[in-house]
C-alpha cells in the first residue's frame, strides 16, 4: 500500500521534474516596469543614514569653525574705527513561512526516463529566442482525449535546460542573512574623477545700512574657478559616495578705490597698515608700504591719511588703478552623495552634499598694464568653511570605463565668508562642472 | 552563454539585457509550477508575475550558495501559497473530513504513455486544498506539520487532504492511461 502511495507520488514528482510552458508574451511586459521603480529599502535606510553623518559632520565642523578665530581677525589700528564701522547687527522577503524540513528528501531527477522527453545533452539555451527561436519551438500535444480529459487550451509543452529542485535547509536560510552587501557588484565599484569648472560667487546683502550698502554696491564677483580629482564609491547600483581634493580661486572686484605707489616716502608712521578698506568679505589691510588708496564714492577706506592731510595728486604719486582685486583660495574636500534617476548611455544624477573649505592663500592687489601689483591681504575672514551643493549631473559613457561628466552645481556656504559683523554674509555660487571619469 | 553568476550581477546592477535573459531562461520552468499549483490560466499567471517581481525584488538576498533554480522555485512556491491563503478564507479547523490515509491508493497501474502535460491536467483538476497539500507534500517534500504551518490546518486535515488527493490523482491516472491505451490500440 505504502509503495502504491510512494508511485503515485512519485510519478508526479518526476514527471512534472522538467516540465516547461512558455508563458504569455504580456507577463514579462507587465514585470519590466514593476522591477523598475522599486528601490531597496535598505538602499534607503543607508541613504537617510549617510544623509544623517554629513549633517553631523557639517554641524560639528560650523560650531568648530566659529569658535576658531581667524588668525588675522583682529588687526591693530592706530585710530578711532569705531566711528566708521557698522553697528553689531542683532542677532518580503517573501519567502517567510516556508521552512525547511530537515527529513525532506531532494527529488530525484529522472528527465531522461520520461517518455518522450527531448535528452538534456540536446538542449540548447538561446535565452532570446525563447518565445520564437528555432530551438525551443512550443510543442503541442496532441492526444486526441475525449471531454475534460483534454490537455487545457493555452498549454505548450516545451523542453528546457536541466533544473533539479533543491530543498535544502541552508539555501533557504540564505535568504535572511544580512550580510547580503557582500554579494553586489565588486567590479568598477570604483571611479576616479577629473573635474573643473567657472564659478559665479554672489554675496547678498543680508543687513542694509549705509555702510554695506555702500560696500555691495561698488563690489562684484569675477569669475572664479575650481577643479580637481575625486573619488566615488558605488554603493549601490543607484548610490554612490564621493570624495577628493579640489582647489578653488574666488575672485571678488572691489571698484572706485584709487590706488597710487610712491607713498614709502611720506610715510612717517611705524605700523604696516596705513590704509584699511571695508568690503563684503573682511577688511582689506594694506602690507605694502608704497600703496596710498584712497575711496572715490565712500568712506570704504580707513586710513589717517585722509583727503585733508594727504593729496596723492600733489604728492606726485603714481597711479594705479580705480578697482582692487581680492584673491581667495581654498583647498576643497567635498563629500558628495550620488544617486542615479536614470541609468542609460546618458545617465542623470541627483548631486547632494558637503564641501569642507580650508583657506590657503588670501591676497589683494591691483592691476597696471596686464600686471599685478600686491597690495595686502583681507582679514577677518574664515580659515574654515563649510558649503553644502546640490546639482544634476550628466554623465556620458564613452566607453565602458570611461565618462564624460557634465554637473551644473549650486553651492551654498553655511558659514559666512568673514567673521567680522559687517561681512556676515553666506555667499553661494553657481558652476557648471565638467571632466572625465574613469571606473575601476 | 552568460553564467548565471553574471546575469545576476547584470541584474544587482539595472541591466534591463540581464534581467530579461534571467526572465526568458526560466520562466517555463516556472510557469509549469505556477500552473501546476493553480486552477486556472488567469492564476498561474498571476503568480509567475508576482513571483518573478519578487525574484528580482530578492536578488540581492541570494547568496550563491545553493542552487539558483531551488532559489527561485521557493519564491514561486511561497508566492502560491500565498494566493491559496488570500482565496480561501483560512480558520484554522481540525480533523474535518478525515478518512484514514490506508484507503488511498487501492489500485495498482501501469502508469506507462503518461506524459508530464497529462500530470500537469490531471493535477490542475484536483480541488484547491488537496492540490495544494499534494503538491507540497509529494512534489516539494514538506512535512505534514510543515504544511499545517504553511496552510493553517492540522496535521491530520493534511494527512486526510493528502489521501483524498491520491484517491483522486489514481483514479484520474488510471482514466488517462486506459484511455491512451484505447487510443493506441485503434
Amino acid at each position: 500500500m505504502v509503495n502504491k502511495q510512494a508511485d503515485i507520488d512519485l510519478l508526479f514528482r518526476n514527471g512534472l521534474k522538467d516540465f516547461e510552458v512558455l508563458p504569455p508574451a504580456e507577463i514579462w511586459d507587465n514585470i519590466r516596469p514593476a522591477i523598475r521603480k522599486k528601490p531597496q529599502p535598505v538602499i534607503l535606510l543607508r541613504s537617510a543614514a549617510l544623509i544623517a553623518v554629513l549633517f553631523s559632520l557639517s554641524f560639528l565642523a560650523y560650531r568648530t569653525s566659529r569658535q576658531s578665530p581667524s588668525p588675522v581677525q583682529d588687526p591693530f589700528l592706530a585710530f578711532d574705527q569705531e566711528s566708521v564701522r557698522p553697528q553689531p547687527v542683532p542677532a518580503d522577503p517573501v519567502l517567510v513561512k516556508l521552512m525547511p524540513a530537515t527529513d525532506r528528501q531532494p527529488a530525484v531527477l529522472i528527465h531522461d526516463q520520461i517518455p518522450g522527453l527531448i535528452p538534456l545533452a540536446e538542449l540548447n539555451d538561446e535565452e532570446y529566442n525563447l518565445q520564437s527561436g528555432p530551438n525551443l519551438v512550443p510543442e503541442t500535444r496532441n492526444l486526441n482525449f475525449p471531454g475534460n480529459l483534454m490537455i487545457p487550451s493555452g498549454i505548450q509543452a516545451v523542453r528546457g535546460p536541466d533544473y533539479m529542485a533543491d530543498n535544502t535547509a541552508s539555501d533557504y536560510a540564505n535568504l535572511y542573512d544580512p550580510g547580503y552587501e557582500e554579494l553586489k557588484e565588486k567590479t568598477d565599484r570604483w571611479s576616479v574623477t577629473a573635474m573643473a569648472s567657472p564659478t559665479y560667487y554672489m554675496r547678498p546683502v543680508v543687513n542694509s545700512s549705509d555702510m554695506t550698502d555702500q560696500i555691495s554696491s561698488w563690489e562684484q564677483s569675477r569669475i572664479s574657478y575650481s577643479g580637481g580629482l575625486s573619488f566615488s564609491y558605488k554603493i549601490s547600483k543607484k548610490l554612490s559616495i564621493q570624495s577628493g581634493v579640489y582647489y578653488s580661486s574666488i575672485g571678488n572686484e572691489v571698484d572706485n578705490i584709487r590706488s597710487f605707489t610712491g607713498f614709502s616716502k611720506f610715510d612717517y608712521t611705524k605700523g604696516d597698515h596705513n590704509f584699511e578698506v571695508m568690503t563684503s568679505s573682511g577688511t582689506i589691510f594694506t602690507q605694502n608700504p608704497d600703496v596710498f588708496l584712497a575711496d572715490n564714492a565712500g568712506d570704504r577706506v580707513v586710513t589717517k591719511y585722509t583727503n585733508d592731510v594727504f593729496d596723492p595728486g600733489k604728492a606726485n604719486l603714481s597711479y594705479l588703478n580705480n578697482s582692487l582685486f581680492q584673491n581667495f583660495s581654498y583647498l576643497e574636500m567635498p563629500v558628495i552623495v550620488r544617486y542615479k534617476l536614470v541609468d542609460k548611455s546618458l545617465d542623470f544624477n541627483l548631486i547632494g552634499g558637503l564641501s569642507y573649505n580650508l583657506l590657503v592663500n588670501n591676497s589683494v592687489h591691483a592691476m597696471i598694464d596686464g600686471n599685478k601689483y600686491d597690495i595686502g591681504k583681507t582679514a577677518g575672514l574664515n580659515s574654515f568653511m563649510v558649503s553644502s551643493s546640490f546639482g544634476m549631473g550628466m554623465e556620458y559613457n564613452l566607453s565602458e570605463k570611461i565618462s564624460l561628466n557634465l554637473e551644473p552645481t549650486f553651492r551654498y556656504y553655511l558659514n559666512p565668508f568673514g567673521n567680522l559683523q559687517s561681512t556676515r554674509t553666506h555667499p553661494y555660487s553657481f558652476g557648471v562642472f565638467s571632466g572625465l571619469s574613469y571606473r575601476f | 552563454m552568460p553564467e548565471i553568476k553574471n546575469i545576476i550581477k547584470g541584474c544587482l546592477s539595472g541591466n534591463r539585457r540581464d534581467q530579461e535573459l534571467l526572465y526568458r531562461r526560466h520562466a517555463a520552468r516556472l510557469y509549469a509550477v505556477c500552473l501546476q499549483y493553480s486552477g486556472n490560466d488567469d492564476e498561474a499567471r498571476d503568480i509567475l508575475q508576482e513571483g518573478f517581481i519578487k525574484i528580482f525584488e530578492n536578488l540581492v538576498h541570494y547568496k550563491h550558495e545553493g542552487s539558483f533554480e531551488g532559489w527561485m522555485h521557493r519564491i514561486v512556491v511561497n508566492t502560491a501559497l500565498e494566493k491559496y491563503r488570500s482565496k480561501h478564507n483560512l480558520y484554522r479547523v481540525d480533523d474535518i473530513d478525515l478518512i484514514p490515509e490506508q484507503d488511498a491508493a487501492q489500485e495498482t497501474e501501469d502508469y506507462a504513455g503518461l506524459e508530464a502535460v497529462d500530470l500537469l491536467d490531471i493535477i490542475r483538476e484536483l480541488p484547491p486544498k488537496y492540490r495544494m497539500v499534494f503538491n507540497l507534500f509529494a512534489i516539494e517534500g514538506y512535512s505534514h506539520k510543515e504544511i499545517s504551518e504553511m496552510v493553517n490546518i492540522s496535521e491530520g486535515t493534511s494527512k486526510s487532504n493528502l489521501s483524498r488527493a491520491r484517491i483522486i490523482l489514481q483514479r484520474k491516472v488510471s482514466l488517462y492511461t486506459g484511455l491512451k491505451k484505447d487510443a493506441v490500440n485503434g
